[in-house]
């Protein structure tokens, strides 16, 4: 579905990383893992040609990203990014109304637990509950790929959770999912496949079950990890007096 | 119900002046001309101005991410007072000439900012707001060299004039007319770009055309305003404002509720400047500003 290559990126004439390589099908769920600063958020800008690249492409249905319109990537890829501003006072609802291409917003309102919230102003909300609303406006998008920057940010323990149900239930469904993540814990729960940005130009992509292991991940975020697989988590206590 | 205001407000405003007229029966010749000829003419002139700067205003606003901007906010006000005051240093009975001059100044100051529409909202403001300082210090100096007759005329084109528009008013309400309707057409993107740009474009709106689109339609509206009146201040301001407090963020509705709101304050606004120290005239953008900022800071007030 989503082919990358020999994909280079700079940001501010600063190169990122180059000759990425991988593939990636409907129904998989890619976890970008990777330090501030290695090209996590600008990868997936990528994917959806809000940015050139320094060299290389990405290929959707064996065409460009580059040489789609916006409004035909708009109807393929939907991208939860940043929140949005607030100055201008739009409500939940109207939020979602923007996003939704006609599809009804009752269910994502109701997913993401935001019935009360449905005609309160965004300027009005907690970070977490604006967090959710973005959650929801990818839901009523309904696109193929969703492209999801570090979506479980600012929501609470119970939302993390529905959060991430429901990428995994939309993988199922055949959607193919690219997601920022920092909590490894996280990261498992979901990941089929990981990209791993070693923040110094290099760029790993493997099994979910290869890449996340304390082997692999301490060198690049120079921490401490315990455990294995799902359990696999940084020794805060041993580092923090 | 803001055309029936509207509608109501145009009557009474008929009605107002240095002697009540009833609009329905006129006692003389005289005050007929007075009604039809004088005071008609006035009141469609200020409502087309007040719609446009009121429209332009919230183009602006979306265009640059910044609730503080206003048709002005990137020097096309200056430079075409720049116009105007060159016009009347060269010819300065003809009020032709100072319009002629206000009109080709906004046109500068237009292509002066159309040269950084690449630029993101906040690079551009900025380079807008050094442009209208520019501007500003170019006007000082005309204006130091203006004779004494010449600063009183410029004082009050700046101030804002809606008696001697020299445009047509046809044309005023056909543009009027017809940028509302192209903001209309817009309105769905103009909704998606409140998100900010990369969620509109993540939302299939081609945002470096729309913004050019947007910054040339707001300017040429606002060089419209500018030539047929001079420079009213606030309006542009605070009407958009005013629209969303009252009726929500959607587009649709703040650019027509923009449209006729502020054509509507601008009537009143005219109408107390030349009823108020009668036959004697205050400046008009005093009073959008005397009548436009207790209203605004109520309804803020009232928000929470």
């Amino acid at each position: 579905m989503l082919a990358i290559k020999n994909l280079s990126l700079k940001r501010a004439n600063k190169l990122l990383f180059s000759s990425f390589e991988m593939q990636a099908e409907a129904g998989q769920i890619v976890v970008v893992l990777g330090p501030n600063g290695a090209g996590k958020s600008t990868l997936l800008l990528a994917l959806f040609a809000m940015l050139e690249p320094a060299s290389g492409e990405v290929l959707l249905e064996n065409k460009d990203v580059q040489d789609y319109s916006r409004h035909d990537l708009s109807r393929l890829i939907t991208w939860q990014g940043d929140l949005p501003p607030t100055e201008f006072g739009l409500t939940v609802e109207q939020r979602l109304l923007l996003a939704n291409d006609g599809n009804d917003i009752k269910e994502a309102l109701l997913y993401m637990d935001l019935g009360k919230l449905q005609h309160r102003v965004l300027g009005e909300l907690s970070s977490g509950e604006r967090q959710r609303v973005e959650i929801a406006a990818t839901m009523v998008r309904d696109n193929p790929i969703w492209l999801m920057d570090e979506p479980t940010a600012h929501l609470d323990m119970r939302h993390q959770v529905d959060c991430l149900q429901l990428m995994k239930q939309e993988a199922k469904e055949g959607r193919l999912i690219f997601t920022v993540l920092h909590d490894l814990q996280q990261a498992a729960a979901v990941a089929d496949v990981v990209v791993l940005l070693d923040g110094k130009g290099g760029v790993e992509v493997a099994e979910a079950e290869v890449m996340l292991t304390a082997a692999r991940l301490e060198p690049v975020f120079g921490v401490t990890l315990k455990g294995h697989g799902r359990e696999l988590m940084p020794v805060y206590n041993g580092e923090i007096e | 119900m803001l055309i029936a205001a509207v509608g109501g407000v145009v009557i009474v405003a008929l009605g107002l002046g240095e002697h009540w007229i009833s609009p329905w029966n006129p006692s003389n010749n005289m005050e007929s001309v007075i009604l039809w000829d004088i005071r008609w003419p006035r009141i469609l002139t200020a409502f087309a101005v007040g719609g446009l700067l009121a429209l332009a205003g919230a183009w602006f606003q979306v265009l640059l991410g910044n609730p503080l901007a206003e048709p002005y906010v990137l020097g096309v006000a200056g430079s075409a007072a720049v116009g105007a005051v060159s016009g009347m240093m060269l010819f300065p009975d003809s009020v032709w000439v100072t319009s002629m001059g206000a009109f080709i100044g906004a046109w500068v100051g237009i292509a002066a900012v159309l040269a950084f529409s690449h630029l993101g909202p906040t690079r551009l403001l900025l380079a807008g707001v050094v442009l209208a300082a520019l501007w500003g210090a170019v006007l000082m100096l005309l204006m130091a060299m203006l004779p004494e007759r010449g600063l009183m005329l410029a004082y009050a084109w700046m101030m804002g004039d809606l008696s001697h528009s020299s445009l047509p008013i046809w044309l005023l309400l056909l543009v009027w007319l017809g940028a509302l309707c192209c903001g209309l057409v817009l309105s769905q993107s103009l909704d998606k770009l409140l998100l900010g740009e990369r969620h509109a474009e993540a939302l299939g709106v081609d945002v470096s055309s729309l913004r050019k689109k947007l910054l040339l339609l707001a300017s040429a509206v606002t060089a419209v305003a500018v030539t047929a009146a001079g420079t009213i201040g606030f309006i542009g301001l605070v009407v958009p404002h005013l629209m969303r407090l009252l009726f929500g963020s959607l587009h649709k509705v703040v650019l027509l509720a923009s449209a006729f709101g502020g054509g509507l304050l601008l009537i009143i606004a005219d109408t107390a400047a030349r009823t108020v120290i009668s036959p004697a005239e205050l400046p008009v953008g005093v009073l959008t500003a005397v009548i436009g900022v207790p209203v605004f800071l109520w309804l803020l007030l009232r928000r929470r």
